[in-house]
């Protein structure tokens, strides 16, 4: 499009031409003011005077034409759109929120009023340009609903500011919070300077009873009770009355333990319940909380929650069971008692029936071993259990080793120490401990002529995993290759699968033929054991090597091996996240933080399996996931997951020759996103008011919303003078001379 | 043969099977890790005071307790580097002791530095309980060897009164003080003094007499001795254990059963 315009010359500032313009007026005034004071010939003397301070106008002026080539440009309007999951919760009518979502962006663009539209979606931090209809954002990926973090990027974002926000959401969003006062939505758009309009897709609540919450007060810790509190609401008009609520901890053996329950009362749509649970295993537990829905409840999938809790560990509890007092015996006790991060609780066999004290009990400082209720009642209040030299049959552990079984299975530590009474001298050959399925590392030879234990000495030997396994790595920096003598050792048998032989026997065979473990680390469900087949460790503190070492590497092993049982990532051969979470049904991607390898072991892929621990409610079996990759020299290696069903997973990453870690996570289908799914047009309709924008209802007049004008944009621009500047001169210096003349007839000075 | 002899026999043969089929455990994988009452040498001697009471000592331990100990136990010098092999030296003497050489008192700080156990035991203290010769040159000489730590008395409060047996005193060969003296660092005694010859009390002659009678006298004042070396055994196996609070309760009310027994004067 081509315009013709007449403008004053390009060189005069603004004010030059206010103030040629005030001086003009100000002309005309005096003008005025004289004509009462002429004798005569007026009306000669009004005109001159008029034309006259015209053309000293224009003199000054200058006009100019101007034509130019223009075009209409529409203004920039962005429009954010909910990329949330609860956007892909039902909406009544049929279809999801992302469906009436997509069409009132639809329908905008039909109203455009020639607005340049710019789509984001808008969940966790940034909004992301969104491709609506595109299967990926009708699955609505985010796991929050964050508007003010998008609003924040939009305002720091070099790019054109949008001269209008239309944001589009079921309304049930993190941030603005629910109850944001007026002051806090107004500034939401900072210093953007235009007003946000709002559309809010829906405006019925489904028929749902749901966990709305599940928080815990403070850090969880390990053996410490710690309230749980469970806000339950009931939207939609379904009605409920009193909800069941339980608490259960989801056990990679076996089903999820039952930790507490409860009855919700709900009053007025809502309604709260403060479990107290104790959780006996640090590190990363799930919880799976659930409540009994009543009948007509739309929503399954949020009547129950997988939560995951980071336990703490005020002090390691450790139950220290010796057969017998020995110089091993007597190194651990110091070096446990040594350590302020531990709490012993230690029983010694000091005397059997077939010594004679000669005293009479009361001169004895001797008490029972409580061994039925160390077994029972307080298992699992221990972090681990040291079984060193102990003879399973003669106290009557026997018949608590299934229990201790479980307890490990179920995420506790078991260490068996060496000696004349341990492994299969000590009764453990065909026990829950130690037979086909049994927790220790190391199988045992059960039969009746089997061989309890080799009292040769010999030189433990490394083996090329203990080289490089983390929790040796202490012991390795302190004596090196070097080890000292030990004084004999139990016989044992070959290493189970997944188990870690960090130590082996020079020359005794395994009846499989490879050399016979001496310390073999390995896990079994959620728990892990060490087997250590000899009752020489003291040796590291005295002996030639001790000496030589100040006796440290006694406390650097054994740092080692109860860290290693205490998941303490110190000796975690990697770290592992899955990276913005786990998502029910979609791809997503674990991340392995390595420890830096040698560079034999850095060319060992990474084995990554996931196996799913909780019962499927659909009672789909879910396969396990096996992955080989490479490792990625940068010391962080992504592994893609395929899409999972919602539940909860342990993922175990073998790292080369340095053992295996693991990481529970879970997958919920909507997380945070479907714990409300009450829609929320109130809040959108704040934030319009606040910003002084319009709100309006998806299925009413989109055209409600006022569009920005376009702006023009000149594209060509030719200026060219009306005439030379000396005419204007001349012609306003003879208009004025002419006005003197008719001024001096007229009478004027 | 009858039916009934039959059954019998065959039950006796396959309880000789049974038996014979039972793992054998080794003892202490050749006894590295049993309580060994090492007898530490120094200067010119070559033995302890009365040569069989060390291995008196681990008869009566092992006989008494499920703890292990050396039949034969080792001598070792001070100066030598098998000094640090093992945990606990047992040194006694009936005459002054020579000055420790520079090797001999390196030797010694390494040792204790580890955590080693030290049981100075005067063989000849004087019938009132004052140290002897022996006890007195061992209290200097020790006093070189850690010389920021001086000997503190300890009582049936320590846990040595307690690690086996309840110990409402010490005593030996000597009756001496009701008390033992020890150097104690980070609250553990590392070397324990006796003016009680309590290896006195424990030599045996051929034939598992008695070598010395006990002063003032009678067979309690010598099983007290017995029981104070067990205790002093177990302190070196067990550390501290009896200091455990899951103890405590038992201890405390057993001590009330105790007559006598309470602090120390």
């Amino acid at each position: 499009m081509t315009s013709s315009r007449l403008a004053s010359s390009a060189d005069l500032p603004p004010w030059a031409i206010a103030a040629a313009l005030a001086l003009a007026a100000l002309s005309f005034i005096l003008l005025a003011f004289e004509m009462r004071r002429r004798e005569r010939g007026g009306g000669v003397i009004l005109v001159s005077g008029v034309l006259a301070v015209v053309a000293l106008l224009v003199a000054v002026l200058r006009p100019v034409r101007i034509a130019a080539r223009e075009s209409t440009v529409g203004a920039r309007v962005l429009l954010l759109a909910d990329a949330s999951r609860s956007m892909a919760l039902p909406q009544p009518g049929g279809g999801t929120r992302a469906d009436a979502r997509d069409r009132a962006i639809r329908t905008l663009f039909a109203h455009a009023n020639g607005a340049r539209f710019l789509v984001q979606g808008f969940g966790e931090g940034a909004g992301a340009p969104l491709d609506i209809g595109s299967p990926v954002a009708t699955a609505s990926l985010a796991r929050r609903s964050d508007l003010a973090a998008a609003l924040r990027a939009i305002e720091a974002s070099p790019e054109e500011r949008p001269r209008a926000l239309v944001v589009i959401s079921d309304g049930r969003l993190d941030d603005p919070p629910e109850g944001a006062s007026r002051e806090a939505l107004r500034t939401l758009a900072g210093t953007l300077g235009v007003p946000i309009h709002t559309v809010a897709t829906t405006r019925d609540a489904p028929k749902d009873a749901s966990l709305r919450r599940v928080g815990t007060a403070g850090a969880a810790v390990a053996h410490v009770p710690f309230p749980l509190r469970v806000e339950v609401g009931c939207a939609g008009g379904l009605v409920c009355e009193d909800i069941p609520v339980t608490a259960r901890e989801v056990r990679e053996d076996g089903p999820p333990a039952l930790l507490a329950s409860g009855v919700v009362h709900v009053k007025d749509g809502k309604g709260a319940a403060d479990l107290t649970v104790t959780l006996e295993r640090a590190g990363t537990r799930i919880l799976e909380v659930r409540i009994d829905a009543p009948a007509g409840d739309t929503i399954p999938e949020n009547d129950r929650r997988l939560i995951t809790v980071d336990v703490s560990r005020e002090r390691v509890r450790v139950l220290h069971i010796a057969g017998r007092p020995t110089n091993d015996v007597r190194a651990l006790r110091d070096w446990l008692k040594s350590d302020a991060s531990v709490d012993v609780v230690a029983f010694f066999i000091l005397r059997t029936k077939s010594h004679d004290p000669l005293a009479d009990p009361n001169d004895l400082a001797l008490i029972p071993f409580p061994v039925d209720e160390l077994f029972t009642e307080y298992l699992p209040s221990f972090d681990a259990i040291v079984l060193q030299d102990f003879d399973a049959q003669p106290y009557g552990l026997e018949k608590h080793l299934p229990a201790l079984a479980r307890y490990v299975r179920a995420g506790g530590g078991l260490i068996m120490v060496g000696g004349p009474n341990s492994f299969v001298g000590g009764g453990y050959a065909n026990s829950p401990l130690g037979d086909a399925r049994g927790v220790l590392p190391v199988e045992l030879d059960g039969s009746s002529h089997a061989t309890a234990s080799d009292p040769v000495a010999f030189d433990p030997a490394w083996t090329e995993q203990g080289r490089v396994a983390p929790l040796l790595a202490p012991l390795r920096t302190v004596v090196g290759d070097e080890l000292p003598q030990m004084p004999g050792g139990n016989v044992l048998g070959d290493a189970r699968p997944g188990t870690v032989v960090l130590w082996s026997h020079p020359t005794r065979k395994s009846p499989s033929g490879s050399p016979m473990p001496v310390l073999a680390v390995g896990e079994q469900g959620d728990g892990r054991t060490i087997a250590l087949g000899v009752d020489g460790g003291w040796r590291l503190e005295f002996s030639a090597l001790g000496a030589r070492t100040a006796g440290r590497g006694y406390g650097a092993l054994w740092d080692g091996l109860l860290g290693w049982l205490m998941r303490d990532p110190r000796f975690e051969p990697a770290q592992l996240e899955v990276l913005g979470g786990c998502t029910a049904g979609l791809a997503g991607t674990l991340r392995a933080h390595l420890l830096p390898e040698t560079s034999d072991a850095a060319k060992q892929p990474l084995t990554l399996d996931i196996v799913r621990v909780d019962r499927d409610p659909a009672g789909t079996k879910t396969l396990p996931v096996h992955r080989e990759v490479p490792r990625d020299p940068s010391g962080a290696t992504d592994i893609a997951l395929p899409p999972l069903p919602a539940g909860a997973y342990v993922s175990r990453l073998r790292v080369g020759a340095s053992g295996s870690t693991r990481h529970d996570f879970a997958c919920e289908a909507g997380g945070d996103e479907w714990a409300d799914s009450r829609p929320d047009g109130q809040r959108l309709e704040a934030i319009a008011d606040a910003s002084g924008g319009r709100f309006v209802w998806a299925d009413e007049e989109l055209s409600q919303i006022p569009m920005p004008s376009p702006t023009t944009v000149s594209a060509e621009r030719h200026v060219s003078p009306i005439a030379p500047p000396w005419v204007w001169t001349v012609l306003a210096s003879a208009l004025l001379g002419a006005h003197w003349i008719a001024r001096r007839r007229g009478g004027l000075a | 043969m009858t039916p009934r002899s039959s059954v019998s026999a065959v039950s006796v043969i396959a309880a000789l099977l049974l038996v014979a089929s039972i793992p054998k455990p080794a003892r202490a994988f050749g006894d590295a890790g049993a309580f060994d009452p090492r007898v530490l040498l120094t200067g010119d001697e070559t033995g302890a005071a009365h040569p069989s009471a060390p291995a008196s000592w681990s008869s009566e331990l092992e006989s008494r307790t499920s703890a292990p100990a050396r039949h034969r136990p080792l001598h070792v010098r001070a100066d030598e580097g098998a000094l640090t092999d093992e945990p606990f030296v047992y040194w006694s003497g009936t005459s002054a002791t020579p000055p420790l050489t520079a090797g001999e008192i390196s030797g010694l700080r390494r040792f204790l530095s580890l955590g080693g156990v030290m049981f100075v035991d005067d063989a000849a203290p004087h019938d009132d309980g004052t140290p002897g010769s022996f006890g007195l040159s061992a209290r200097s000489e020790i006093a070189r060897v850690v010389p920021d730590t001086t000997p503190i008395s300890i009582g049936t409060d320590h846990v040595i009164f307690r690690t086996f047996y309840l110990l409402r005193r010490a005593e030996g060969r000597v009756l001496g003080p009701r008390t033992l003296d020890a150097v104690v660092r980070g609250g553990k005694a590392l070397v324990v003094f006796s003016e009680h010859d309590v290896g006195g009390a424990l030599a045996r002659g051929t034939g598992g007499v008695w070598e010395l009678s006990v002063t003032p006298g009678g067979y309690e004042q010598r099983e007290q001795a017995i029981r104070l070396a067990v205790n002093v055994a177990m302190y070196v196996l067990c550390s501290n254990y009896k200091d455990d609070q899951v103890h405590a309760p038992y201890l405390m009310r057993r001590r009330a059963l105790v007559p006598g027994s309470g602090t120390v004067p």
